[in-house]
């Protein structure tokens, strides 16, 4: 009777995509190694009834050498091995160096069946292997398939049942990779390839000289594409309906409303010379979506459409390597970039990623630099809104400031705290070309998750800003912080309030700051501020959760004094 | 032949693996991904200084942090 069934493989190999079509449950796949960090269930019908179905973290061997892999193995071995399948997933263009994990799974005795994964592109690649053969010499059920179309998943699911305890000579791993290369001799045809245009732009990204020229168009065209993106949802579609529908609704709604009213003050907000403006306005029905839905949402698509290629394609460990020095001064190794990277859209997903760092003072590092200096896109919408009519070199500035903050708070991290940065040691994956519907699929359940997680806290947020500001009660507030901001930032008392709301949700901070009429100096100071200053609340309880009580203390610590810092600094500088 | 680490290995040259310095630990890391003593790499570049190393190994593409490379002993003509 099998009551539970485990998806096993090396890193990288499409596990997820392949709980995915087991399951329907949808978790986010990417091709690079370490995507999966916490562990998915699901559900799979069989005949005898609901099976679980655990998507693992991937893992070379069943010796685990790191804390991934060691909760992949300790899982496993949780469950009694005759009442279980585990599912050992393989990529089939690297049949040789996945085949030790299958010896081992057979070794200590679990009931195995072997999904040949990316069949297709094994193909592609001139490498043929025999499914029959392979299964014979194992004695494992072996079923070919190419997860990403669903090829292959409907024979996979029957074959489960046939899965049995075998017995089998435990050997060394030398005496196994001995035998691996003659099952693979016997198995597998390799027709002969010439280099093809693929192979070429594979190793001159992660070339020194090539790599680095690559790096800089890679990072320039993705965020040209971003912007460009994100402006033409905003001018084409999200302006339109807006500008040209929802506002004369509105203005038709609320005709006969009394401007002085709560009611009005806290749904519509304050009329600017006479009209709603989105922008200022302030109101639950007016700013609050507009912020979400007509200045974030569209960069939020635009963002993860363009990571999701990114990722999919296979290019983000090349950039690890290449950046893999810089990255070693700030106590971190090249990996961390991923992480980084992902922080650029939500803090709190990319937090979550640092637990592909192997050591607790990495992770500490890597998360206190995405929140003080990783700027979101809600955040970096929030900072063009500002500044944009400054200018790019205000716009550009904030960047620049964030970027320094990085730099000498990694290198002062990296001697302050005790440790080393570990080394590095990564599969790096061939580049693949991802077919759309899967990254249309992907970018769906990433904005719908940004969308379930932002609009009620907005909502909420601005209401309850209203209901302050109506109330008179943000002068308590205000009053206790003023000398602060006023004599060190250099910012009217007014600026307070949404500098506080920042810690709800950066974006909204926006709305406040608007109608304050500063000058491009305190906008500046007000921008580079709210970027590094606080982390939104969910930045806050994500840190909290995944490193303690202690971490986000010491982190919130460095935050407010790098804010207090900074903020004088730039208001002593510029003038 | 002479030995060498895979650090001083120079780039697009090839090398079979002899020995893995270092703890156990290391060894045992570098045999599950398929780096053990008696297989062939080719190294393909090493960036910076003493930045990470990225080797061919069967058909897999390795990088290498430069203290794991410098532990990796191999053989080359």
């Amino acid at each position: 009777m099998i009551k539970k069934i485990y998806l096993l493989g090396n890193p990288n190999v499409g596990k997820s995509v392949v709980f995915s079509r087991l399951t329907g449950v949808q978790v986010v796949s990417s091709n690079y190694p370490g995507t999966t960090v916490g562990i998915d269930s699901g559900y799979l019908t069989l005949k005898d009834g609901r099976v679980e179905v655990v998507d693992l973290p991937g893992t070379y061997s069943l010796e685990p050498s790191s804390k991934a892999e060691e909760v992949a193995v300790s899982l496993l071995k949780e469950h009694p091995k005759n009442e279980m399948v585990v599912i050992n997933i393989v990529d089939s263009t690297n049949l040789e160096r996945n085949l030790l994990l299958t010896i081992q799974l057979i070794e200590e005795g679990f009931p195995v069946v072997m999904c040949l994964n990316m069949n297709d592109e094994a193909a592609h690649k001139g490498v043929k292997i025999d499914p029959v053969k392979l299964g014979g010499i194992l004695n494992v059920p072996v079923v070919p398939t190419c997860a990403i179309t669903g090829v292959g998943i409907k024979s996979l699911i029957e074959k489960i049942p046939d899965a049995a305890q075998i017995s089998r000579k435990k050997l060394s791993n030398q005496e196994r990779w001995v035998e691996i290369g003659n099952i693979v001799e016997t198995v597998q045809t390799l027709e002969h390839r010439h280099h093809t245009l693929r192979e070429l732009l594979e190793d001159a990204s992660v070339r020194p000289i090539s790599g680095l020229l690559m790096a800089g168009v890679v990072i320039y065209s993705a965020f040209k594409l971003v912007r460009f993106l994100g402006e033409s949802i905003i001018n084409k579609v999200t302006d339109p309906v807006f500008y040209d529908l929802y506002r004369p609704l509105l203005e038709t709604l609320t005709q006969r409303w009394h401007e002085q009213g709560f009611w009005f003050h806290l749904l519509i907000g304050d009329l600017i010379n006479g009209k709603i403006d989105f922008k200022q306005s302030l109101g639950v029905l007016t700013t609050a979506p507009y912020i979400e839905f007509g200045m974030v949402l569209p960069y939020i698509i635009s963002f993860y459409l363009i990571l999701s290629l990114l990722e999919d394609i296979g290019y983000l460990p090349r950039l690890a390597v290449l950046l893999d020095n810089v990255l070693h001064r700030l106590g971190l190794h090249g990996y961390a970039i991923i992480p980084m990277l992902l922080g650029f859209g939500c803090n709190v997903p990319g937090i979550l990623s640092t637990r592909v760092l192997e050591s607790k003072r990495e992770r500490f590092i890597a998360s206190t630099l995405i929140s003080i200096g990783v700027p979101c896109v809600p955040l970096q919408a929030m900072i063009f809104g500002l500044l944009g009519a400054f200018g790019g070199l205000y716009v550009a500035g904030v960047y620049l400031v964030l970027f320094s903050i990085i730099l000498i708070l990694g290198i002062i991290l990296n001697s302050a705290i005790p440790g080393y940065s570990p080394e590095f040691l990564l599969e790096i994956p061939p580049y693949r070309f991802p077919p759309i519907l899967v990254l249309v699929k992907k970018l769906y359940y990433r904005v719908k998750g940004f969308l379930i997680e932002a609009v009620p806290v907005v909502l909420v947020g601005v209401m309850v800003i209203n209901i302050l500001i109506y109330f008179k009660l943000f002068d308590y507030i205000t009053g206790f912080f003023a000398p602060i901001v006023h004599n060190l930032f250099g910012l009217p008392k007014d600026a307070i309030a949404a500098l506080v709301i920042g810690f709800l949700r950066k974006d909204v901070a926006v709305g406040m700051l608007m109608p304050l009429g500063l000058s491009a100096k305190q906008l500046f100071i007000s921008a580079v501020l709210l970027a590094i200053s606080f982390p939104c609340v969910a930045t806050f309880f994500i840190i909290w959760k995944e490193l303690g009580l202690k971490s986000l203390l010491k982190s919130t610590a460095i935050m407010i004094g790098i804010s207090i810092i900074v903020g004088s600094l730039l208001n002593l500088l510029i003038w | 032949m002479k030995k060498i680490s895979l650090a001083q290995l120079k780039s697009n040259h090839k090398g079979k693996i002899v020995e893995i310095l270092g703890g156990s630990n290391l060894a045992a890391k570098l045999e599950s991904m398929g780096l053990y003593e008696g297989k062939e790499i080719a190294k393909v570049s090493h960036i910076g200084l003493r930045g990470p190393v990225v080797i061919k190994a069967g058909r897999s593409i390795l990088a290498l942090g430069h203290g794991v490379a410098a532990k990796v002993i191999v053989s080359s003509e």
